[in-house]
């Protein structure tokens, strides 16, 4: 591999950003412009990683899971977004996903710490997927929440010292990046749906539960991240124009990620190998 | 009669190289107070770090007659220790050992190899992060006695390998934290 390949700035902030970027623009005539998020985050599994899911660890399992949502999505696009009882199922999947990621680490925990831990997880993973889908027909707002979603998990993961989740992370920020930038040149919303939300919900609140239970982020991080989705359902800005809420809900989710990101450093520091 | 007493014959000799073979193989619990695998690996091509894991248990058999040897070593991973706290916490996370989902490297093999009647090699699987891969390990030093300190019988090894941590799925920061990695062992063990 090329050395600037190698460069973690290459790896989960241009090359996620550039992939994103394409995809938006080619995939909005078909109304998939949401694919941009899975296609950040595989260039970066791709070059972080790989897709070989030999030993299953939660990673993969995560990266496995991101995979799949962007796959199903597309389906579950066509469902009307108004449906509020498949957000409530999603969520209700989005739970049992992630006590399949976690289980071996949770059955290593006595039974009380398994139990909060278990429950707590799913609670939060469900609160984002069941909060980002209310968001689908909304490009603009969940782009905003995959920006902050990503930025804060990645750089709290990578204070929590785990530079691989960190990286998974700021590249869902990276392509959710992109996906706003085409809006903010375009000043018009580009398609969204479940191929958007499912992803960055899912990928991001599955990272963040990993750097919790893997790494060393801090419990009380989580709560912060829990308030980003929630930041952008804020009745301001209807009346502006499609490169003002760009700008205005980008800077919201983002001042909510750096909260999360800022106590994730007062916790821990810097990593170091 | 005679096709009786060869019979008894050969029955007594299976049950004597039966016993023979039984007495002759010597099993070993490693103590884990003298027993630390050590490992280098180039940070950045600048200068070579080095690390061990400081909480290792485990069983090794020797039958030097039968020239043949088996061990069975279990490392507990999240005892990694490279002499700052922050960077051993860098390696147990998924980066690296990831050491709360895979809280255990374990080191097996039943094919010892001699030269003569000293082992020279340790033939054996090598799981890490969930993945087994042949390591073979060169014994530089081996040596069997009374401990004089309290008499016990024991044995003390030196063997060193190498390894490429790829081949185990840990990628994160290649190639400027080298793929490479040497290991070095030390281990002593009392007979059971």
């Amino acid at each position: 591999m090329m050395d600037w390949l190698s460069h973690p700035a290459i790896q989960s902030g241009l090359a996620p950003f550039c992939a994103a970027l394409i995809v938006a623009f080619l995939f909005d005539r078909i109304r998939l412009s949401g694919l941009a998020i899975l296609a950040g985050f595989c260039t970066t599994v791709y070059l972080v990683a790989d897709f070989n899911f030999e030993s299953l660890s939660a990673t993969k399992k995560i990266m496995l899971t991101g995979i799949v949502a962007g796959a199903i999505a597309p389906v579950l696009s066509v469902l009307p977004s108004h449906w509020r009882m498949v957000g409530y199922l999603l969520g209700v999947s989005a739970a049992a996903v992630t006590l399949w990621v976690f289980w071996p680490i949770l059955i290593q925990k006595d039974v009380t710490e398994s139990l909060v831990l278990g429950t707590g997880l799913a609670l939060f993973v469900m609160w984002q997927v069941v909060l980002i889908d209310g968001l689908s027909s909304q490009p603009v707002r969940a782009g905003a929440v995959g920006l902050g979603m990503g930025v804060g998990v990645g750089f709290s993961a990578l204070l929590g010292a785990s530079a691989l989740l960190g990286q998974l992370g700021l590249a869902i920020g990276a392509a959710s990046g992109a996906y706003l930038l085409l809006q903010l040149l375009q000043n018009k919303p580009l398609s969204c749906g479940r191929t958007l939300t499912l992803p960055v919900s899912l990928l991001s609140a599955l990272l963040a539960g990993a750097a919790l239970v893997l790494a060393k982020l801090p419990w009380y991080c989580l709560p912060v991240l829990a308030l980003v989705p929630l930041s952008v359902y804020l009745p301001v800005m209807q009346k502006k124009s499609c490169r003002m809420q760009v700008v205005g809900f980008s800077l919201i989710t983002m001042a909510v990620a750096i909260a999360a990101a800022g106590l994730a450093w007062y916790a821990e520091g810097a990593m170091t190998v | 009669m005679i096709s009786r007493s060869i019979g008894y014959l050969l029955v007594l000799l299976v049950a004597l190289v039966s016993f023979k073979t039984f007495a002759a193989t010597e099993n070993y619990d490693i103590d884990p107070t003298h027993t630390y695998p050590t490992f280098a690996v180039s940070h950045l091509g600048f200068s070579t770090m080095y690390g061990r894991f400081d909480k290792t248990s485990g069983t090794f058999s020797i039958d030097r007659a039968g020239r043949q040897g088996a061990v069975d070593i279990i490392i507990k991973t999240a005892s990694i220790n490279t002499g700052l706290e922050k960077r051993d916490d860098h390696l147990r996370s998924p980066d690296f050992f990831n050491t709360i989902e895979f809280p255990d490297a374990t080191y097996q093999s039943g094919n010892v190899k001699f030269e003569g009647d000293e082992p020279k090699t340790i033939e054996g699987k090598l799981t890490l992060l969930g993945v087994t891969k042949p390591v073979t390990l060169t014994i530089t030093a081996f040596k069997c006695g009374q401990n004089p300190m309290n008499n016990k019988a024991m044995c003390g090894i030196d063997a060193v390998g190498s390894l490429k941590r790829s081949d185990f799925g840990m990628k994160y920061a290649l190639p400027g934290v080298g793929d490479e990695i040497r290991l070095m062992i030390s281990a002593e063990g009392y007979k059971k």
